[in-house]
């Protein structure tokens, strides 16, 4: 393992540890702060993805941290979908397009195709946060969930994977059954700036 | 019975059949129209400016059935300006990007 790596994983370790208390991590926790002080989240449970510790945090409507866990992501770095990509067939999707969008979003529950229950996080973009469906056993999408490190956890097409018992424990409760909010936040300088209205410069 | 009886039978019978036609007016306002008019397209094709059921809501004017307090047979077209308060019907499942 080189310098780097090493750097990466401890990093990557501490900062997937099991969280204590109320505390999320530093953006996810300043964002959800933020939101709930603008009244942004319309006083509703939300959810806030950190695409760089590749983490999902589940808040109560008054700010507090619910839960968090892994998720998987969009394998390309970048903060936008492509335009059109919901509509095209995965096959048709190349490996730079596949790119988990950042932002705010209006989620929504929804179903997919195979009649799943799912939460939409961009439904023009084919976009949602859904439990990990290990398919495809060469994609090793639950090992990568297990693993302490986030630098393995893109892989998917743009959705959001997560664990199933995260999923039917927190995110489905807090959004499967209601419109609520999904801040996802970016990975990219540039757009860091602009998506959230709400943060003070 | 002689004949007279026979005839005022008769003529009481006439007269109150007459008088259960008039007290009975033809609606103007049938609930089904096609039913009213006595003729129903089987496969729902306009008859005339009768005798159909209302297919649409375009361009047609009363005879309309009360609104629904739940659901409704729209199928949630982008049109449908729903109030916040209410929840949004859910959408056309789809594909998602996994």
């Amino acid at each position: 393992m080189n310098a780097r790596a090493f750097r990466h994983g401890a990093l990557a370790a501490a900062l997937l540890a099991p969280l204590a208390g109320n505390a999320a991590q530093g953006d996810a926790q300043r964002l959800a702060s933020a939101a709930v002080a603008a009244g942004d989240n319309k006083s509703g449970q939300f959810a806030v993805v950190d695409k760089q510790l590749a983490r999902v945090f589940v808040f109560k409507a008054d700010g507090a941290l619910l839960a968090s866990s892994p998720v998987l992501l969009g394998l390309a770095h970048g903060d936008h979908s492509v335009p059109g990509i919901g509509e095209r067939k995965m096959s048709e999707i190349k490996p730079e397009e596949r790119t988990t969008p950042a932002g705010r979003f209006a989620s929504e529950p929804g179903r997919n195709l195979s009649g799943e229950d799912i939460v939409w996080v961009d439904y023009d973009a084919a976009v949602s946060m859904h439990r990990v469906r290990p398919t495809v056993k060469a994609e090793r999408r639950l090992e990568r969930l297990a693993t302490a490190t986030a630098a393995d956890n893109r892989i998917t097409f743009g959705c959001i994977n997560v664990p199933t018992s995260f999923y039917d424990a927190y995110v489905k409760p807090a959004l499967g059954d209601r419109q609520g909010v999904v801040y996802v936040l970016p990975e990219t300088a540039a757009a860091g700036k602009t998506l959230f209205s709400f943060l003070s410069p | 019975m002689n004949k007279t009886s026979t005839l005022i039978a008769a003529l009481t019978l006439a007269a109150s059949g007459a008088a259960f036609a008039q007290g009975t007016p033809p609606t103007t306002a049938p609930a089904n129209p096609a039913t009213a008019a006595g003729t129903q397209n089987p496969v729902g094709g306009p008859m005339g400016t009768t005798g159909t059921t209302p297919q649409s809501n375009s361009g047609m004017s009363g005879a309309a059935p009360a609104p629904s307090s739940s659901g409704s047979m729209s199928s949630g077209t982008a049109t449908d300006t729903t109030a916040m308060a209410s929840p949004r019907p859910m959408r056309p499942a789809r594909a998602d990007r996994n």
